[in-house]
């Protein structure tokens, strides 16, 4: 009786993995990415962008045969920005649908992912936040554009050399807004200058006018700011104070929204240079209605990176894993995309500009190193 | 100029608060319920307003079509939820919990319908900006929040106290028992009670995403601050809650005179702990 049921068992579990394979051998043609992107809330115009870039690149790479005959699919999940939210999107990719690899942005949900990706061995490809916490965050964790510290180090430069060295801090209580805060507080009295105040703002607020009045009230003549959200509300909210300082930040306003707006005329920032070809650019336009916006490029080249590395393992015959990805990136080391980029750690070194909105534009005034 | 621009600010967003309190407290002091699906239809009204606006409809008109569907949402809500809760002798508890749940039910169908980005009203009449004299300003938007308010605070005081039907609401809230007996019908009254005080507390929540935007969960905050203004006002009295509401926000502005901003509604928010310990009924209370 006994050695029929082990039979039985054998039998079913035979069954179950001659059916598990056939499985695999289907999926096999197509190889999938996840992304845990906010599609919605605050940050949704951001995360949209993303999403369109990571998609058009994956379609082009599906339109020229995809990578070596394998289909590449992407699986979106929206996370809102929230860490909870990223948390769940996160094992569902990585546990039940087996993902070797996830695109994140925002520094919070990439923050509280970081430990799982290292455990669970899922390659975590950043290509929109900035925390300098990133770095080091995981080896698992890799981060296609410089820190906020050196976007930073690079903006307190310029504006030593303008001349304004009293200012005020307007940051967002969460891990990127935090972590900009501090590297203000780090850097920007490192080019001689002198901080007068700081205020605090919750993400997704929308009534910065009380930080505004009290920061002015410290007589800056410059405002650094470090949010990721709400950023047209605080320009036109300046702008109704009738404040006159100079408003200054780092690749977060790059929000097409606010450049276009004429209350953001003279706002200065650093921005992490990268270009896309006018044919590439003329393509997107067609199928989106829009221009390549910064971080459509940012991860339409994350995804050249990606695309390049399982060319790579398909190549040598290795199994597509998050390990494999994550060695095999270090191994290539440069890669040329829509611009060069070189891993020597797990943030990549990158070319920066400094941008200056005018007439609803985002116009480049001085070009500098990320070093 | 910082502390006078400061206090502006704050009567602007106290007067937006005190309608969501009055309105609060209007529903609490007649129907005992805690009506915290009113934080859905303060979120419902400028959604609504933008999306006829976006229609092409006259603002005017849009504003007032989303009134009126708030004021439909709200009697439907005491009529065909809260009514039947109370038919079948629900606790107080599941009641609270059936409000939430509409509440849920109304974030959720605005942010499937309307995104949970942030939505900003195409109205550039609404950004003009007014000098008030000493490097004062505010916007249109918030001026015309100011007077609505106001406006709305008079009218229903008035309406409560100058009204038959404003006088029955009262006789309703002061005795249910009595107001059976004497034919008032207090269920058809609390109807009533909530379609006015969805229509006020669409009126904040038109005029507050007019100036800061539209966000599918932005009706949490306010309505807290109200309950908080309602109960140390005194519960029932409409002036109690409106100039609490004030105070809150007016303390909130200018505690950033003396305190970092992330301290400010936690140091108010004690100071009324405080004065709770010392006045438990609230400051209006004697005024009933």
């Amino acid at each position: 009786m006994r050695q029929t049921a082990r039979f039985a068992i054998a039998a079913i579990a035979l069954a179950c993995s001659v059916v598990t394979a056939s499985t695999s051998a289907s999926a096999d043609d197509t190889i999938r990415f996840g992304a845990i992107l906010p599609l919605t809330g605050p940050g949704a115009v951001i995360g949209t962008e993303q999403m369109r870039g990571i998609q058009f690149a994956t379609d082009k790479a599906n339109a020229a045969g995809g990578v070596r005959g394998h289909k590449i699919e992407v699986v979106f999940e929206d996370n809102q920005a929230k860490p909870d939210q990223s948390i769940l999107s996160f094992n569902k990719l990585a546990d039940l649908q087996k993902m070797p690899l996830i695109f994140t942005a925002y520094s919070g949900p990439s923050l509280a992912m970081a430990p799982l990706a290292t455990r669970k061995k899922v390659l975590l490809i950043n290509a929109g936040a900035q925390a300098d916490k990133l770095a080091t965050a995981s080896p698992y964790l890799v981060n296609t554009l410089p820190t906020i510290g050196d976007e930073v180090k690079a903006i307190s430069r310029y504006l030593a050399g303008q001349g304004k060295k009293q200012a005020a801090i307007l940051y967002e209580n969460d891990a990127a807004g935090i972590a900009g805060r501090d590297d203000y507080v780090k850097y920007f009295p490192e080019t001689g200058g002198t901080i007068l105040a700081q205020e605090p703002t919750a993400f997704g607020q929308t009534d910065y006018r009380p930080a505004l009045l009290k920061l002015a009230d410290a007589k800056p003549q410059v405002m650094l700011v470090s949010i990721t959200a709400g950023l047209l509300q605080m320009a036109q909210q300046y702008k109704q104070l009738g404040l006159k300082f100079t408003v200054a930040g780092t690749t977060f306003f790059s929000d097409p929204d606010t450049i276009a707006d004429p209350s953001s005329e003279g706002f200065v920032h650093t921005q992490v240079r990268i270009d896309a070809p006018p044919a590439l650019d003329a393509e997107f336009k067609k199928k989106y209605g829009v221009p390549m916006e910064f971080f459509v490029k940012q991860y339409y080249n994350a995804m050249q990176i990606v695309l390049t590395i399982t060319d790579h393992l398909l190549a040598e015959g290795k199994p597509l894993t998050g390990e494999n990805m994550h060695d095999e990136l270090f191994k290539i080391g440069k890669f040329q995309g829509l611009i060069p980029l070189e891993f020597k750690t797990n943030t990549a070194t990158v070319p920066l500009d400094i941008n200056e909105m005018k007439g609803g534009k985002d116009v480049t005034i001085k070009q500098v190193s990320s070093e | 100029m910082l502390a006078l621009q400061l206090a502006c600010n704050g009567i602007v967003t106290g007067c937006a608060l005190g309608v969501v309190a009055i309105s609060f407290s209007f529903i609490y002091a007649t129907t005992k319920l805690f009506h915290v699906a009113h934080a859905g239809v303060y979120t419902l009204g400028g959604y609504l307003a933008w999306a006829m606006l976006r229609q092409g409809l006259p603002t005017p008109i849009a504003f007032l079509v989303s009134i009126a569907c708030c004021t439909v949402l709200g009697a439907l809500i005491q009529w065909q939820l809260y009514a039947r809760l109370e038919r079948r002798r629900a606790t107080h508890l599941v009641v609270l919990i059936a409000s939430l749940g509409a509440l849920a039910v109304i974030q959720n169908i605005i942010a499937a319908v309307f995104t949970a980005n942030i939505l900003l009203f195409d109205l550039p009449w609404g950004s003009r900006v007014i000098h008030l004299g000493g490097d004062v300003r505010l916007t249109m938007t918030q001026l015309l929040t100011v007077a609505a308010s106001l406006l709305a605070y008079a009218a229903l005081m008035l309406f409560s106290h100058g009204t038959i039907l404003g006088k029955q609401i009262r006789a309703v809230a002061s005795n249910p028992f009595l107001a059976e007996i004497t034919r008032l019908r207090p269920r058809r009254t609390h109807i009533y009670v909530m379609a006015i005080a969805s229509a006020l507390v669409c009126l904040p929540g038109i005029l507050t995403p007019l100036d800061l935007g539209l966000q599918p969960y932005n009706g949490i905050t306010p309505l807290l601050t109200a309950t908080i203004a309602m109960i140390a006002g005194g519960v029932g009295s409409i002036t109690g809650a409106f100039v609490l509401a004030v105070v809150i926000t007016e303390l909130q502005n200018l505690s950033l005179l003396v305190i970092p901003g992330e301290w400010s509604i936690g140091v108010t928010f004690f100071i009324f702990v405080i004065f709770m310990l010392f006045r438990p009924t609230g400051l209006f209370a004697a005024a009933r």
